[in-house]
């Protein structure tokens, strides 16, 4: 887009810069802010993100200190430490719960992340390449899509949970993704990276799929586009073209999807580990506080809903976010 | 018609036979299982036995190869030589093995062969071993751990039924209420009602069932306890005593009363799920057909608005809704995994993450088989519905 700017003399000597012309992104951004709940939720979004990268700083207990006198105390109970207070109470074993909800915050949403980028990677790549070459690579990858979606996955999903969960000899990873995992986590590399990246590698592998489908449908209506046509009689090979006149095209339905991506990456979890399926105890997530402050509902009422609020709030911000983006991006796709 | 339904029948067939076949290798090299237990008794007693491992791998097929174990639990054959005119061929065809190690096998002619295996098991072996009588009978193994030597399918016909009525209630009420919501919002669009209900429904398809049952044990059946209100249970599908609720009075522990109002919960998470999901979907599917042509045309002929919403708008909405539904069969069976497990409902669902965590691979593999089945079962129908409700299409 050209940006016109012009500047004109005037009797007093100084330029005087005109109007310029609005960006694509600049509209948007006036359309997204016009969304308020977006808003509210990306706020949200953002204050939890900062609190779960600031957790070592912010968190008054160390993770997994075990109090055993002190179980299942109320918020604000003074701790044994002096000058300290459980601030949420302690957990089943006597945990700070807040300290543990900061850490699992981490946790849960750096799993969110991930899996929600690599999958949309994953289906870009594999929707591009399908949508521009045809032919067998399309066959091949309609068939697996018509597979994936004709399989009961989430059973599927949790027997490969369990299973990889329990052999640890059955899908080594390599060291630097368990590095990887357990830098950005904070968690022990040898005892809890493997069920952090096999909870990862599940998911990704049923989630691809989604994105994979609307590249492809994106790529088979742009390639037939005239403007590429002219590209590639000015000598754009292939991947110039996928990369600089597709991918960018493709880019306003992506976004959207990669952010309702985040919210069904962070149920996957949350309920993989719910399930004890997942991600296990002592490593905390809010799928397994989950479960285990469910299990002592009936005496302790309140306390599922310490690990519960924070998930709906992700949940529904991700969704919200998604939303003003769809109308913000396009409003045609407004529902 | 014919030649396409046996085409996809027979795809049907090959799909469920792939899925059946990578979960069960998956499982197969899956520790747990059988011996999991026995290796536990075997570190914590002083006594060792090595007969009981040997013991257990013969009575759960463990000794013997991948191949002929899945053919075995798919169609309950191999089970011994092939007798052919009263003559057995094939009986010393190596099909597992017992123990690793080396050995020498003399056979009776003279021959010496050296093989990778200690105790190697031959087909000869299998006659007079238990076997099950493979899937077509509708036997699935027996459960190892969960119901210990009771055949899987006695698992399931104890838990389906709690299932049936709660995926069955709960769908029911689903369409029931989805339809009419989402056809109003539809034809209201912007009015109140439409905002209320959209924003409503977006919150419920955002929110997790996971938390929305949560909240409905905390809400309805524990503060409506406190506060002595009527209140629901918190779980299962049965009371194990009598129990008295205010207002209502005793209630008979498993009398008809006693399990409906155990379902009362999960049927209205349940419901609330599908109802948010739903109704977005007839709206935009109504919104879409409120802008044809033909629904102008109607409008022009002067047909009253009622004659023009049910019988030319709605009709053609609800096509989509069928594909929708495809879905619905294999979830009638599995049941919704997480809901069951958060009001520890004794439904399938719940008997699968079970047999996960207890790992009693038969009951899972029988799982995961039934609800593939479903699935396929489910597009073809929908396939089929689709057809029927809408003329233009046509299967090929």
């Amino acid at each position: 887009m050209a940006t016109a700017t012009a500047s004109v003399d005037t009797a007093v000597g100084k330029p005087v810069v005109l109007a310029k012309p609005e960006g694509q992104w600049t509209i948007v951004l006036r359309r997204f802010r016009r969304h308020r709940l977006a808003i509210v939720s990306l706020t949200v979004i953002v204050a939890i993100f900062i609190a779960s990268l600031i957790t070592p700083l912010i968190a008054p207990f160390p993770r997994d200190a075990v109090n055993p006198t002190l179980r299942f105390s109320l918020p604000m109970t003074p701790s044994a430490e002096p000058g300290k207070i459980h601030v949420l109470g302690t957990d089943h074993v006597g945990r700070d719960t807040f300290t543990r909800l900061l850490y699992a915050a981490r946790i849960t949403l750096s799993v969110a992340v991930i899996v929600a980028t690599l999958s949309t990677l994953v289906g870009m790549a594999v929707g591009a390449l399908a949508g521009y070459y045809r032919g067998v690579i399309d066959a091949a990858l309609m068939r697996i899509l018509e597979f994936m979606s004709a399989i009961p996955t989430f059973p599927i999903l949790l027997i490969l949970a369990s299973v990889l969960n329990q052999d640890p000899k059955l899908l080594p990873f390599p060291d630097f993704l368990v590095n990887f995992v357990s830098a950005i986590m904070l968690i022990d590399p040898q005892k809890e990276s493997r069920s952090v990246l096999v909870v990862i590698f599940v998911i990704t592998l049923f989630g691809w799929t989604g994105a994979a489908r609307l590249m492809r449908g994106m790529v088979l209506s742009v390639r037939e586009r005239d403007f590429i046509e002219s590209a590639r009689s000015l000598g754009a090979n292939n991947w110039w073209i996928i990369l600089r006149h597709v991918v960018p095209n493709a880019f306003p339905p992506l976004i959207v999807a990669y952010t309702l991506a985040l919210a069904d990456g962070l149920t996957a979890e949350v309920a993989l580990s719910f399930l004890g399926l997942g991600i296990t105890d002592p490593t905390p997530t809010w799928g397994n506080m989950l479960n285990f402050s469910t299990q002592f509902m009936l005496t302790h009422p309140w306390a599922p809903l310490i690990p519960g609020i924070p998930v709906v709030l992700c949940s529904l911000a991700f969704n919200f976010i998604g939303d003003g983006l769809r109308d913000a991006l396009d409003p045609r796709l407004k529902m | 018609m014919t030649t396409y339904l046996i085409r996809r029948l027979f795809v049907i067939v090959v799909m469920a036979f792939i899925v059946a076949f990578v979960s069960f290798v998956l499982l197969s090299i899956a520790p747990g299982g059988p011996l999991q237990e026995v290796y536990a008794l075997q570190s914590t007693t002083m006594r060792k036995d090595p007969d009981l491992i040997e013991r257990t791998m013969k009575r759960y097929d463990l000794d013997i190869f991948l191949i002929p174990r899945f053919m075995r639990w798919l169609m309950g054959h191999p089970r011994g030589p092939i007798e052919i005119g009263g003559q057995k061929f094939f009986s010393d065809l190596q099909i597992g093995c017992l123990k690793e190690g080396r050995a020498q096998l003399v056979y009776p002619d003279g021959r010496v062969v050296e093989v990778d295996c200690e105790k190697p098991v031959f087909l000869k072996d299998l006659e007079g071993r238990p076997v099950s009588n493979g899937i077509l009978m509708l036997d699935f193994g027996r459960s190892t751990q969960i119901l210990r030597e009771q055949p899987v399918m006695r698992l399931f016909e104890s838990r389906i039924v709690n299932t049936l009525l709660l995926m069955g209630i709960s769908t029911f009420l689903s369409i029931m209420i989805a339809v009419p919501i989402g056809i109003i919002s539809a034809v209201k669009q912007y009015s109140r009602f439409d905002y209320t209900v959209t924003t409503l429904a977006f919150i419920g398809s955002g929110m997790p069932t996971l938390f929305m049952g949560i909240m409905g044990i905390l809400i309805f059946a524990i503060l409506f306890k406190e506060a002595g209100l009527p209140y629901l249970p918190a779980g299962t599908a049965e009371s194990p005593r009598d129990t008295f609720i205010p207002v209502f009075g005793m209630v008979k522990a498993g009398s008809f009363f006693d399990r409906l109002w155990h379902l009362v919960l999960p049927v209205m998470i349940l419901t609330i799920f599908n109802l948010a999901q739903w109704s977005r979907f007839i709206r935009s599917s109504m919104l879409e057909v409120l802008r044809q042509d033909y629904v102008r045309t109607a409008r022009a002929k002067g047909l009253i608005e009622r004659v023009v919403i049910v019988k030319h708008a709605m009709r053609n909405a609800l096509i989509p809704f069928v594909t929708l539904l495809a879905g619905v069969l294999p979830a009638l069976f599995g049941g919704a995994i997480i809901t069951e497990s958060v009001f520890n409902y004794p439904g399938m669902g719940r008997l699968f993450v079970a047999s996960l965590t207890a790992g009693d691979y038969n009951v899972a593999i029988g799982f995961i088989l039934i609800s593939t089945f479903l699935v396929l079962i489910g597009y073809l129908l929908s396939d089929v519905l689709y057809t029927v409700v809408d003329p233009r299409i046509r299967l090929s």
